[in-house]
């Protein structure tokens, strides 16, 4: 009965980490493939991660199923108390803590590409496609006109939507994120980006979304009873498309109503 | 040992299962004009309210009503799409979900989260609707109610709900009419049998004015009387209040009562703008008597009592400030900040000042103003947002202010 625990023990770890390793190709593990060249790369450092401490979590587990069986189950035989290993301290302070230096270390670049400024994309950061306030309980989203550069504050030429984002796709966007009232976080599960928005900051987040696609756009910080309902979507399209798009918000947004057949 | 822990988890369990009951039945609450009347004529207001509308989980589709309740199709893929009516019950479950909790059950703007709200959710049970493109007190059109669902309104708790699709924002539109009209139907036969001096306190009063005659009257004696004039031709009175309301409906998709300008828009220069200002801040139209000189919507009458609708005797509130038809403090809109709740398309300014805003003290000026001139107005508003507002008025417009009539107190 006892040796039936050894075993336990030690399979126990090799399936979770069968189940975890299995897990993307069957959907269970991110919202999909990742679908921006930054997303991949944060995935990667899951894997990684997944692997070391898988490796580590069936060492471990492969340990205690064996000390479990060569030790646990002789009757009457007596224990033996020791009371440290100095040597052993060391060696299982030091292999984590270099573990964990490595893996601080091997994600920075990834880090920096995603926050740091001087590393964004310049031209993007320099005219950054839209401005997106979060309010309970929806984006609201300016851009500014066609052929100009969006300013801090609003123009008499800006244009205005809410909840649909459109970008161009297949090269890196900037928007510049803020709040209207509570914390707020914008979250595009499928590209793997996710930032706070904060009352009083302007916050430049970019992605670049590989294909032109509809993506969700969430809310990831609970802001209030409404939160589940502050759902928007990330229209990413061509240059092309995403011009005429802007053109005809343009159109709509300045109608006057004016039209020939009415005025007879 | 073992009995004590079996205890302890039998409690959990109880626990669990009180937690875990049904919750309570959703239910179209009463109209205050209602709840004003007696018992037995409050009973007779819901029957026919029951009878024609139903109850929120059985509801009637009432052929009178100018709503497609969607005709049920035998080869339709859901079970619930073969029989008729199912897009009014669609469109209630997506109300349940997305609405419910502000403008509440029956659409009196008194949901759950309603009380943490300003400005307060719509009640939509008096056809009263503030952002529209009919003329006057018109009911909004179908495009109108969708627009809103869409874009939500600015400046407010109403958020977009454009992701849930055409579709099904068509099918919360119809039931939102659908309320409105329940809704109005309900106000309509309370105040006629208010009229009649079916409310609880005029009943009252009257036994006690005829029992210093006829001591043998009784509450019940009086009600009774009433009550049989009124049930004598009671169907009548809910087919002809029915059927007002219908109009008042088919009326808003009436071409005639669509706001659309005449002249086309004055090009935005400065003289626009300027010509638009001297309109703004004139004694005639005094826009700035509310929105303030500089457009802040800190104007002098955000300072004055209102009267209380409907008062007798005419009294004020004692809190200073604007009202709106629902009674709530109503603040001018703050021009300086470019928010604009029904859309800031120069369209929308324009029906904005051509109309005035039903249920709110803003006028509109169509009837005093030439369309020109309105434009001129929608040009200075469109500007207010991005230009210094400590420049000087323009010349003839003494102190660029208005004067109000009645001094503040």
């Amino acid at each position: 009965m006892n040796r039936l625990w050894c075993v336990f023990f030690s399979v126990a770890a090799i399936l979770a980490v069968v189940f975890f390793a299995i897990g993307p190709s069957m959907g269970w593990w991110f919202p999909g493939a990742a679908a921006s060249p930054l997303g991949q790369q944060i995935d990667d450092l899951f894997y990684l991660i997944l692997a070391i401490t898988g490796v580590t979590f069936i060492g471990v587990h492969l340990a205690l199923g064996y000390i479990l069986w060569k030790f646990g189950a002789v009757p009457g035989k007596k224990s033996h108390y020791q009371h440290g290993s100095h040597l052993l301290e060391v060696v299982w302070s030091i292999v984590p803590a270099g573990i964990l230096l490595f893996i601080a270390l091997y994600q920075m670049d990834v880090w920096a590409a995603y926050r740091m400024k001087s590393r964004f994309d310049q031209e993007a950061l320099s005219n950054p496609v839209a401005e997106v306030t979060a309010r309970q309980f929806e984006w609201r989203i300016r851009y500014p006109a066609p052929g100009k550069v969006l300013q801090d504050t609003p123009q008499s030429d800006d244009l205005y939507t809410v909840n649909d984002l459109h970008t161009p796709a297949g090269k890196p966007v900037v928007i510049k994120l803020r709040s209207d009232d509570v914390l707020h976080s914008f979250f595009l599960p499928h590209l793997r980006v996710k930032q706070d928005a904060v009352p009083g900051l302007v916050i430049p987040v970019w992605f670049e979304a590989n294909e032109p696609k509809v993506y969700d756009l969430v809310c990831a910080e609970l802001c209030g009873w409404g939160h589940y309902k502050m759902r928007g979507q990330l229209t990413a399209q061509t240059q092309g498309d995403f011009d005429a798009y802007l053109e005809q918000l343009k159109q709509s947004q300045n109608d006057d109503g004016y039209r020939e057949a009415a005025a007879e | 040992m073992r009995s004590s822990s079996l205890s302890l988890s039998l409690c959990g369990l109880t626990l669990l299962l009180a937690g875990c009951g049904q919750p309570p039945e959703p239910k179209f609450s009463l109209n205050a004009k209602t709840a004003a009347l007696t018992p037995a004529a409050q009973q007779l207001v819901s029957e026919a309210l029951v009878e024609n509308f139903g109850t929120p989980n059985n509801l009637v589709a009432w052929q009178e009503l100018p709503i497609d309740y969607g005709k049920g199709s035998p080869t339709a893929a859901e079970a619930h799409r073969q029989a008729d009516g199912w897009r009014l019950k669609e469109g209630r479950d997506l109300y349940m979900v997305h609405c419910l909790h502000c403008h509440g059950v029956a659409g009196d703007g008194n949901g759950t989260t309603a009380r943490f709200l300003n400005p307060r959710p719509r009640d939509y049970r008096q056809g009263k609707y503030k952002f529209k493109s009919t003329a006057g007190g018109n009911r909004p059109t179908h495009d109108d109610l969708m627009r809103i669902l869409e874009e939500g309104i600015a400046g407010t708790y109403m958020p977009s709900f454009a992701l849930l699709g055409k579709d099904q924002l068509g099918l919360l539109v119809d039931y939102v009419r659908w309320l409105s009209m329940r809704g109005e139907i309900e106000e309509g036969l309370a105040i006629e049998l208010a009229q009649v001096g079916l409310k609880t306190a005029d009943l009252e009063r009257t036994v006690r004015e005829q029992r210093t005659e006829d001591k043998s009257v009784t509450l019940d004696t009086v009600r009774d009387e009433l009550l049989a004039e009124v049930k004598a031709s009671w169907s009548d009175t809910v087919a002809e209040k029915a059927k007002d309301v219908v109009d008042f409906w088919n009326e808003a998709n009436n071409a005639e009562n669509l706001v659309m300008p005449v002249a086309k828009r004055v090009v935005a220069d400065a003289e626009s703008i300027a010509r638009g200002r001297a309109l703004y801040l004139s004694k005639e139209n005094k826009c700035s008597d509310c929105h303030g000189p500089a457009g802040r919507g800190d104007g002098p009458q955000t300072e004055q009592f209102s009267a209380i609708d409907g008062a007798s005797p005419a009294r004020n509130y004692d809190e200073p400030g604007l009202r709106d038809a629902w009674g709530n403090i109503i603040m001018p809109r703050n021009l300086t900040r470019g928010v604009y709740r029904f859309g800031r398309r120069p369209l929308d300014i324009y029906r904005r000042v051509h109309q005035g805003i039903n249920g709110t003290p803003m006028p509109g000026f169509g009837k005093t103003l030439k369309d020109e001139q309105i434009w001129d107005i929608v040009n200075y508003v469109l500007s207010i947002p991005y230009q210094d507002g400590t420049a000087p008025a323009p010349e003839g417009v003494a102190g660029g202010e208005t004067v109000p009539e009645t001094a503040s107190r």
